[in-house]
């Protein structure tokens, strides 16, 4: 028989995984998730202690844990489009102003600068040439 | 309604007044900011004759209230405890009744000061502490109240306070008043000890008076004090505070430094009559301290060329006199000595402050009150100038004016201690010839104001322009009122009867005064005062004296003519004896020189404290990148000591 | 000369279990460390292959630590499933360059834990996480697809923030936990073997976990048969008034076995603190009902034959009670609702103004006018 301590277990590494993607994920939308999977491993716990007490308080927590979650996850949308508009990306370090006087923003991790991403420009006819088929169909003029 | 009950709403109408007066800003009713002072002020007054025929008729003319407890350390029980006797209800009825009038010539004279409500506030706060301090039947009340006036001095004086001059004036009168409350308190805590930790002081005064401490003890305490009074009331050496006083408005100079707080170290003294009828030395002191003080403040009134501080001068003088008086205790009757400093108070009151307003009136109109700038002025204010003169002929001593009868009871008393078997006869006659001088000086610089404010041809100082007129009828009233009672508050009261005396031997501390005088002397008290007329005809011929020579001098008004011989006396009387240089040579400049050096000390241990400063300082420097705004080093740094935690849960609960 | 063999490598249990959990949190960190993205290429086989590797150590030492399920069980093996989903799809988000895709494997992840809850007995937690998670999941969804289009390398995806330390915390953090949980498991050991006779009298071994309450699934199974005597009892035609005294007097005896049991197992359950008493109280209870509604059926055989019936119909209901004791009821929605507005009302109140603040808040801060940059 599947005890309380099984789910505990799971529960915990749920919260310490979703830790991890909110300690090191830099996306605002990724970090989001992460929180949500922390909130994920405490309503584990409630519901397998509620279990294990054999009284429904646990699950009525977990209701509200729920609600939170909710209330969360519409606050943070808000915000992110906000942060959005303000600065055209979600990289939440990009958010360091408040950080002490005199002391320089946090330098980039380490490794080779990342490469441009290639411009995707239109692709034209060649003049003259009849297209081969299989190749981009040409626009109709 | 009892007498207590009636005291009570005395002293708490003026409160009321300065409370209502406080809620009229937020109201947009400022201008009306004179009415709950009138009122209050009125009511009080007529509440206080009230009270006053009430003691006259008492059988036991002493009422003390329930007392209402106020706070308790230990064992001491502090209670609000007042007392209503002759002696205190002689003084409330002067405070309140000038305070009204003077309420009344304050709406003309500060008519449309951007602090007019606040100058009724504070002035509502003044005659509440005043009516406290005069009823308070126990000394941590009379404190409370003394320094209640202290703070209302403090803050009219500075009413200005945007003007350099009346802001220091009004720090150097807190201060240097505070110097004589030291001894003040001082005196408190001796005298409780030594009269079995007494609150009343109508039972400490009979404790003192049946189990006397030491005499040294006894002499310590009275001249403490009287170091109090010296502060309050500007005596040498501490008088310098009162001219400078003059900075605040003049309705205040009259109300305050005129005729009421500068007159609490006097009934302080008669309050306190009993223990010094027991002491020769300190009695005999004061005697000393009042006669320099009268007679040099004559002095220096002399050659002052503002109107206000010759007033101010002449205050200082007229408080030598009333303390001239008080030193006689323990020569002569008590009774007599306190109803002749109480009696020459009471007249006091009424001519100061009409000169006060007098000048006040004259200012409003001139805009100044350097008696060089102006003259002439009886045809352009009739009104000022008969009351004016009114004042100035009682203040001389011009009989049969307030200022005569009252002046003459002091030379009275001073001459009968001169002839009493007292050890310090000589004293006495040293103080008695230095009365008689200022007496003489006293007629003089009153008329050669008088004259030079008045007489001769009129001349109207440019700043003042077509402002030059009579004041309006709301500031002339109460002139006139005044100079009914400078005419006629003395011969009313005392010289058919001596009904004033009688009244103020009833009080029960003038009377076991009067016992203790009687056990150490082995003497009758006698009753009441005997009109001396060879020393009356004296007082009346320096009086005339002084008139006369004003008179020669000053008659054609103008500029002030000197004669050449007296000259440097003449300087030297404007430039107040130069003691406020040596004061600053001797008192201020050692304080400086000591301030710089205890700054020196504090900037040492301060560099001390900077060094403490600078430890977190330099810690921080290793620690402020830690604050690098990234909001997820915070999360692992919070993570990292969850982490740490749990290690340590973990430890601790290991099987 | 020693017979005793030196067991060189047997070690105290707590010190291989630390070890394991050492071990597991080591592979999982590392997995995880490899597999985060990063600009220099990440090491996908190797940081899958670790992660999976800590996982397994980590199942292992919790079926050593907390106990080995029944093997026949189909519950076991729901809960091996769901539990292997949901941490595997957690990972997946975490190392997920992809936010999208994140998305999709953190909805993955809810649909394993919602699993875990109907395990749980909360069919209606479960709905509301899907219902609540799945819309927040679509919205989310909607807006990555609409605020992070950017094509090619984009510093937020392909780059991390201290990736070490924070893998190293989290994993230290869980490990810390794991260990936690092992040294606070009660005392007494989780298999024993115990006799199961089932309804038809076949009997067999198995390794079944010492109760935390008193009803063991054996006791369920004799009070259900139990229960079920009774009402044919109750309703069955008897000639004499012998025979249905024999029927309820041989019921009674089994039904003292059970109750003996119960009242056994109580006394010996494991109590954390002595100041409270242990989850099985309840039970207890009912099980002492059922003892007095068993003597009223002896008293009431001297009575009328209507009597008699009554009280063992009491006594079957009696008995269905203590069948039903220390589980969560059957009827979950209703008991929550029940629960929800009697004893949390004020809960449910301040659930309730938060939401209505939040989305008033999310109106006012999004709804504002765009700022120039």
């Amino acid at each position: 028989m599947i005890g309380v301590w099984h789910y505990l277990a799971v529960a915990a590494v749920l919260f310490g995984l979703g830790l991890v993607g909110f300690l090191t994920r830099r996306n605002l939308i990724t970090m989001f998730l992460c929180a949500e999977l922390m909130l994920q491993g405490v309503v584990l716990n409630l519901v397998a202690f509620s279990k294990f007490h054999g009284n429904l308080s646990g699950q009525v927590f977990g209701l509200v844990v729920i609600t939170v979650a909710a209330c969360e996850a519409g606050m943070a949308m808000a915000l992110f489009v906000l942060l959005y508009r303000r600065a055209k990306t979600l990289d939440a370090s990009d958010w360091q102003g408040v950080r002490e006087d005199q002391i320089p923003a946090a330098p980039e991790e380490a490794g080779p600068p990342m490469a441009e991403p290639a411009p995707a420009y239109p692709t034209l006819t060649p003049a003259g040439a009849r297209p081969s088929a299989g190749e981009e169909a040409p626009a109709r003029v | 309604m009892s007498e207590t009950t009636l005291a009570m709403a005395v002293v708490l109408l003026p409160l009321l007044a300065a409370v209502a007066t406080t809620v009229l800003r937020p109201l947009r009713l400022v201008h009306l900011a004179h009415v709950p002072a009138v009122v209050g002020f009125g009511a009080a007054a007529v509440l206080a004759f009230w009270l006053l025929l009430q003691v006259q008729d008492a059988k036991v003319p002493s009422f003390i209230n329930a007392p209402i407890p106020w706070f308790s350390l230990g064992n001491l029980r502090v209670t609000v405890s007042i007392h209503v006797d002759p002696l205190s209800a002689t003084m409330l009825a002067t405070v309140t009744f000038v305070a009204a009038w003077i309420a009344i010539f304050s709406a003309g004279y500060m008519h449309g000061d951007s602090g007019y409500d606040r100058y009724f506030a504070v002035m509502g706060l003044f005659v509440f502490s005043m009516c406290l301090l005069v009823l308070a039947n126990n000394f941590l009340l009379l404190v409370a109240g003394w320094e209640g006036v202290g703070l209302c001095s403090y803050l009219l004086v500075g009413y200005y306070y945007a003007k350099p001059s009346a802001a220091a004036a009004a720090r150097k009168a807190f201060l240097v008043t505070r110097l004589g409350d030291v001894g003040f308190l001082l005196g408190i805590f001796l005298l409780w000890q030594a009269g079995h930790y007494e609150m009343n002081l109508n039972q400490l005064f009979t404790n003192l008076v049946l189990h006397p401490p030491s005499d040294g003890t006894l002499t310590t305490a009275c001249l403490l004090l009287f170091c109090g009074a010296v502060g309050k009331s500007a005596q040498f050496p501490l008088y310098v505070w009162l001219p400078d006083a003059m900075e605040g408005p003049t309705p205040v100079s009259a109300l305050i430094h005129a005729a009421t707080m500068v007159t609490a170290g006097v009934y302080l003294l008669a309050r306190c009559a009993p223990i010094y009828a027991m002491s020769s030395a300190a009695t005999a002191t004061v005697a000393l301290i009042g006669g320099i003080t009268a007679c040099l403040a004559a002095f220096l009134a002399v050659g002052q060329t503002d109107l206000k501080r010759v007033l101010a001068y002449s205050t200082v003088s007229q408080l030598g006199f009333m303390f001239m008086a008080l030193g006689c205790m323990r020569a002569i009757t008590p009774g007599i000595a306190v109803a002749a400093a109480i009696f020459h108070l009471f007249t006091h009151a009424f001519f100061k402050a009409l000169l006060f307003l007098g000048s006040g009136s004259v200012m409003h109109a001139m805009g100044g009150v350097d008696i060089r700038k102006f003259g002439g002025l009886r045809r352009l204010m009739p009104v000022t100038h008969l009351t004016f003169l009114a004042g100035a002929a009682a203040l001389a001593g011009i009989p049969p004016l307030a200022g005569f009868w009252s002046k003459d009871q002091i030379l009275d008393a001073l001459n009968e201690a001169c002839d009493s078997d007292s050890p310090n006869g000589a004293i006495y006659a040293i103080v008695l010839g230095l009365a008689l001088i200022a007496a003489a000086m006293t007629a003089f610089y009153t008329f050669r104001a008088y004259f030079l404010t008045f007489w001769g041809e009129e001349r109207i100082p440019p700043e003042a322009g077509h402002h030059a007129h009579e004041s309006p009828w709301v500031m002339l009233a109460p002139l006139c009122v005044l100079a009914v009672g400078a005419v006629f508050a003395g011969i009313a009261v005392e010289p058919f009867g001596n009904g004033f005396s009688h009244f103020l031997s009833r009080s029960p501390s003038v009377e076991l005064a009067n016992v203790v005088y009687a056990k150490q002397t082995n003497l009758i008290p006698i009753e009441h005062p005997h009109l001396n007329l060879t020393v009356a005809g004296v007082g009346m011929g320096l009086a005339f004296l002084g008139f006369g020579l004003a008179a020669v001098l000053y008659r054609k008004g103008g500029p002030e003519v000197v004669p050449p011989m007296l000259v440097p006396v003449f300087e030297a009387s404007k430039n107040k004896l130069y003691v406020d240089e040596i004061y600053n040579a001797t008192v201020v400049k050692p304080a400086e020189v000591l301030a710089t050096a205890s700054r020196q000390v504090d900037g040492a241990v301060g560099s001390l404290a900077r060094l403490v400063a600078f430890l977190p300082k330099a810690v921080g420097t290793f620690l402020r990148p830690l604050q690098n705004g990234l909001v997820q080093f915070y999360a692992l740094g919070m993570v990292l000591g969850l982490a740490v935690f749990l290690t340590l849960v973990v430890a601790r609960f290991t099987r | 000369m020693h017979d005793v063999t030196m067991p060189l490598f047997a070690e105290p249990p707590t010190t291989s279990s630390a070890s394991q959990v050492v071990l597991a949190c080591a592979m999982g960190a590392a997995g995880i460390f490899l597999l985060l993205p990063r600009p220099s290429g990440r090491k996908v086989a190797l940081g899958t292959f670790l992660a999976l590797a800590g996982l397994g150590v980590m199942a292992t030492f919790m079926l050593d630590a907390f106990g080995k399920p029944e093997k026949d069980d189909v519950g076991t093996w729901l809960f091996y499933l769901f539990a292997t989903g949901a941490v595997g799809f957690a990972g997946v988000l975490v190392a997920q360059r992809n936010p999208a895709r994140g998305a999709i494997a953190f909805a993955f992840v809810v649909l394993n834990v919602c699993g875990l809850f109907v395990l749980l007995a909360a069919p209606f937690l479960a709905a509301a996480s899907v219902v609540v998670y799945a819309g927040a999941i679509i919205v989310t969804f909607l807006f990555v697809l609409m605020l992070s289009h950017a094509r090619g390398h984009s510093p937020e995806n392909d780059r991390t923030r201290e990736p070490l330390l924070g893998t190293l915390a989290a994993f230290a953090f869980i490990g810390l936990v794991l260990f936690g949980l092992y040294e606070s498991r009660p005392e007494y050991p989780f298999d024993v073997s115990v006799k199961v006779i089932d309804g038809v009298g076949h009997e067999a071994t198995a390794i079944s976990p010492v109760p935390t309450l008193p009803l063991t699934p054996h006791d369920k199974l004799a009070l259900e048969q139990i229960a079920r005597k009774l009402a044919d009892v109750a309703d069955g035609d008897y000639t004499t008034a012998k025979q249905f005294v024999d029927a309820t007097e041989s019921i009674r005896v089994e039904l003292g076995g059970v109750l003996g049991g119960i009242d056994g197992r109580y006394r010996y359950l494991p109590r954390d603190r002595s100041d409270i008493p242990p989850p099985g109280t309840w039970a207890l209870d009912r099980a002492r009902d059922v003892e007095r509604k068993s003597k009223a059926v002896e008293n009431a055989l001297t009575r009328s034959p209507n009597d008699a019936r009554q009280a063992v119909r009491q006594l079957r209901e009696a008995v269905l009670l203590l069948r039903g004791s220390s589980e969560l009821p059957a009827r979950n929605v209703a008991n929550l609702g029940y629960l929800l507005y009697s004893e949390h009302l004020l809960a449910v109140e301040l659930a309730g103004t938060l939401l209505l603040v939040a989305t008033i808040g999310a109106v006012a801060i999004a709804g504002r006018k765009a700022v120039p940059a």
